[in-house]
Parts: C-alpha cells; structure tokens; sequence
C-alpha cells in the first residue's frame, strides 16, 4: 500500500529541471509527466540515469480526464501503463478531475460536481483505467477557484467514498488544500481532520501566489509559509510515506530551489537530499 | 468500448456547457459564481500561454519581455484549445511575425508540417528546400537542415 516508503523528498523532473535533478545527491524519487514520455521505448536519457542510479519515477498524468463523464480514452490509459512499464514505476498518479467534454479540451484541470453521479463517473472511469495498469493508481485532489452550484457531498465524503470504492490511493496536494480552503474561508484543517490519511501514497506541495483577491495554485512561484505550515499540521496528523515539489516555470536559481527542497525536509524529519548524506 | 455518457444522468452535458463556457465564450451556466468562473478563465488562457510558449520560444520572445501571457490572451479568448502546436501556428497565422527569429521559427515548422489550419499538422514526406532570409532551409528524412548563406 506504500510503494514509496523510505523515499522522503522528491521533485517533479522536467526537462528544463533535468540538470539541477541530476545533482542532487540524496534523491530517491522523481516524478515525470506521463503524457511527455514517448509513445513507446526509451525514456529521456536523463530519466534513464536517474533510473540506474535507484532513483524512482512516478508517471503522473494529467490529461486521462478520470471525472469526465465520458469513458476514459483507451488509448491514454494504454499509454499511462506503457509509461510505467518503460520507467519500472512502483506507482502512477492522475487527478479527481476532468480536462474535456464533448470533444473540447479545457487546458487544464477542473473540478466535478461533488454529486453521487459525478461519483459513479469516476469510479468507472478508474476501474477502467486500473484495469489496463500493472502498479497501484493513486488519485490527486485538484485546486479550484469555484465550485459547482449543487454539491450533495462535503470535500471529505466525495474524496473517501471515491478512495474507498476504487482502493486507490491518495496524492494529497497540500498546496491545493490550502488553496481551496482560503478561497472558500474555509479552515484546512477541517478537511485534514476528515480524510483517510492513513490512505497517503505521497504528497504533493507548490508554490502559488494571490492575484485579485484569490489564490493561484501556479506551480510558478515560491512555496508560501502557509503552505509549509500546513505540511507541518499534516505530518503532525499523519506522516506522508513521500513528498514531492512541484514547479512548472519560472524556474528559480538553483539555490532557491535546493531551499525549497530541504524546507520539505524540515517539515516532514525526511533526510535532506541537496547534501550528500553522512559524514 | 462505445461512446457516449457512462452514467445516467445530466454529468455529460453540464460538463460539456462548463467548458464550453470557460474556454470557448459560452454562456456561463445558472448557478456558478460569475466572478470566480471568470477569474478561472484567466488562469486556464494564463496556463495555455505558458503551454504554447513552450512549443514556440521564439513567437513568444517576439512579444517583448513580459509581454506574452497578455498578447496571446487576448488572441485566444473565446477559442476552444488546440493543444500548444496548433494554437502557437493559429496565432502566428493570424499574427504574422515581424521577428527574425520567430519568423525562421514559423518557417521551419512549415518547413517539416503540413498544416491545413483546421486538423492536427502532419509530417511532410520526400525532400524539399526553402529560402528563408538569406538561409537556405533543408527538410531531408524528415529533418530540418539550415545553411546560412554568406
């Protein structure tokens, strides 16, 4: 249930990051985006090194639209799994979303209806998916700047029910927690207190900014206090087996990033991985 | 695997008027709060701005430091999502470049697709040269080769 026990502190490799990734000498776990790993054969080279050197990689997709209505596209489950075949992934990961309906691509991540038949919809579409998968599939809550007009379920119970009706696991997002939490004068902790923890494969956390009044989960800028706070209370709670930093542009100078990285440390007692280890 | 709604009810056509509304300027639907719909149509052009400038560095360099999220914003507002490739070419077709670099950047990928403008590019077959400002542009096995001459 805990495929990534032991493996503390990550980051989510991208090309851009490839360089600083291969210099950090603790690291034990990476993430990659499932739909940049080619169709079939060899991952980037850089991928493949950290592979040889034990380094675990999780494909993480963001476009298999688990929350549409719609059946999952076979293909895109085919790929997800090949992916993780071709990077020996102890698991994969998408999200309690869905990026497309009626043949229109929205770009990004959006939220379901926290209704019974959105429910249905996603449980479908991950036993479909999970059937095609040869590694356990854990499922990430998303951020959102609204919500649908009509919940019939509270955050906890439309997560749980989903996590317990598939036997996924959890990627809990910290940053988005904190996100929809402050857009909705909400307390993150109330949510903390309510979900299966003990359901965690790993979390994620991000960097975002508040632009008119809202907060942007951008993955683009510098990880909030809050945010590290928030980490804090939830290890208190229950610790994480794994943590990943998400950034997606604007990438920072090295050092800023390598602080980010062992600000996750602190938070979580998981070893630094920007210094060799002993000594 | 057939089509269609894998459930009973409305979930496909709710989702289906949500996009449309966020990415493709229709109507936001009843009960959805205006302004964070709204504040969620930025973010979601935002997003695809970063997504095409990474598919064409040099068509987003062109708009001037700084300048690119908005430009292309305002572009593509009310236009449904290509995906990076077709939305970057769209908008250099409806915005010719007058950077050099852009431009040479437009003139390779014509170089190696075939882009009607309505369906996904395809790879161009056999050989070919071009002429692009004073660069003499060569397509062989599918590949770009550039000589600059003089």
């Amino acid at each position: 249930m805990t495929p990534l026990a032991g493996r503390g502190v990550g980051i989510g490799w991208r090309p851009e990051l490839s360089g600083f990734v291969a210099e950090l000498p603790g690291l034990r776990f990476v993430e990659v985006i499932a739909e940049s790993l080619p169709h079939s054969g060899e991952p980037p080279e850089a991928l493949a090194r950290l592979l040889a050197a034990g380094v675990a990689v999780v494909p993480h997709g963001v476009k298999l639209s688990l929350g549409g209505a719609e059946p999952v596209d076979p293909h895109r489950v085919e790929h997800l799994a090949q992916a993780a075949r071709a990077v020996n992934a102890p698991l994969v990961s998408e999200h309690i979303a869905y990026v497309r309906a009626g043949g229109v691509e929205a770009g990004h991540l959006l939220p379901l209806p926290r209704s019974r038949e959105a429910v249905d919809a996603v449980v479908a579409n991950v036993v479909r998916a999970t059937a095609e998968l040869d590694v356990p599939l854990a499922l990430e809550p998303i951020a959102a700047l609204f919500e649908w007009p009509d919940d019939e379920l509270t955050e906890a119970e439309f997560l749980t029910e989903i996590l317990e009706r598939t036997d996924a696991a959890l990627l809990l997002d910290i940053a988005n927690v904190y996100a929809n939490a402050r857009n909705r004068g909400e307390d993150p902790m109330d949510l903390l207190d309510r979900l299966p923890l003990e359901r965690m494969a790993y979390v994620h956390v991000a960097g975002g900014r508040i632009h008119e009044g809202r907060y942007h989960d951008t993955h683009t800028d510098p990880v909030p206090g809050e945010v590290l706070e928030l980490l804090g209370e939830l290890c208190a709670r229950q610790r994480p087996p794994a943590v990943l930093l998400e950034r997606d542009g604007h990438y920072p100078p090295a050092a800023a990033l390598r602080a980010e990285l062992d600000a996750l440390s602190a938070a979580t007692g998981y070893p630094v991985i920007t210094a060799a280890a002993g000594r | 695997m057939t089509g269609g709604a894998v459930t009973g009810g409305d979930l496909a056509r709710r989702q289906e008027e949500l996009v449309l509304a966020l990415v493709a300027g229709a109507a936001t639907p009843p009960g959805f709060d205006a302004a964070a719909v709204a504040a969620t149509q930025t973010a979601l052009l935002r997003k695809r701005a970063d997504d095409v400038a990474r598919s064409w560095p040099r068509l987003a360099e062109s708009a001037g430091p700084g300048r690119w999220p908005r430009m292309f914003s305002a572009w593509a507002a009310g236009r449904a999502p290509q995906g990076s490739l077709r939305d970057g070419w769209d908008y250099a077709r409806a915005n010719p470049p007058r950077d050099p670099a852009a431009a040479r950047e437009l003139a390779l990928r014509d170089l190696l697709w075939a882009y009607d403008g309505t369906t996904a590019p395809r790879p161009r077959r056999g050989p070919a040269a071009r002429l692009h400002a004073a660069e003499l542009l060569l397509r062989w096995r599918g590949r770009a080769l550039t000589y600059r001459l003089r």
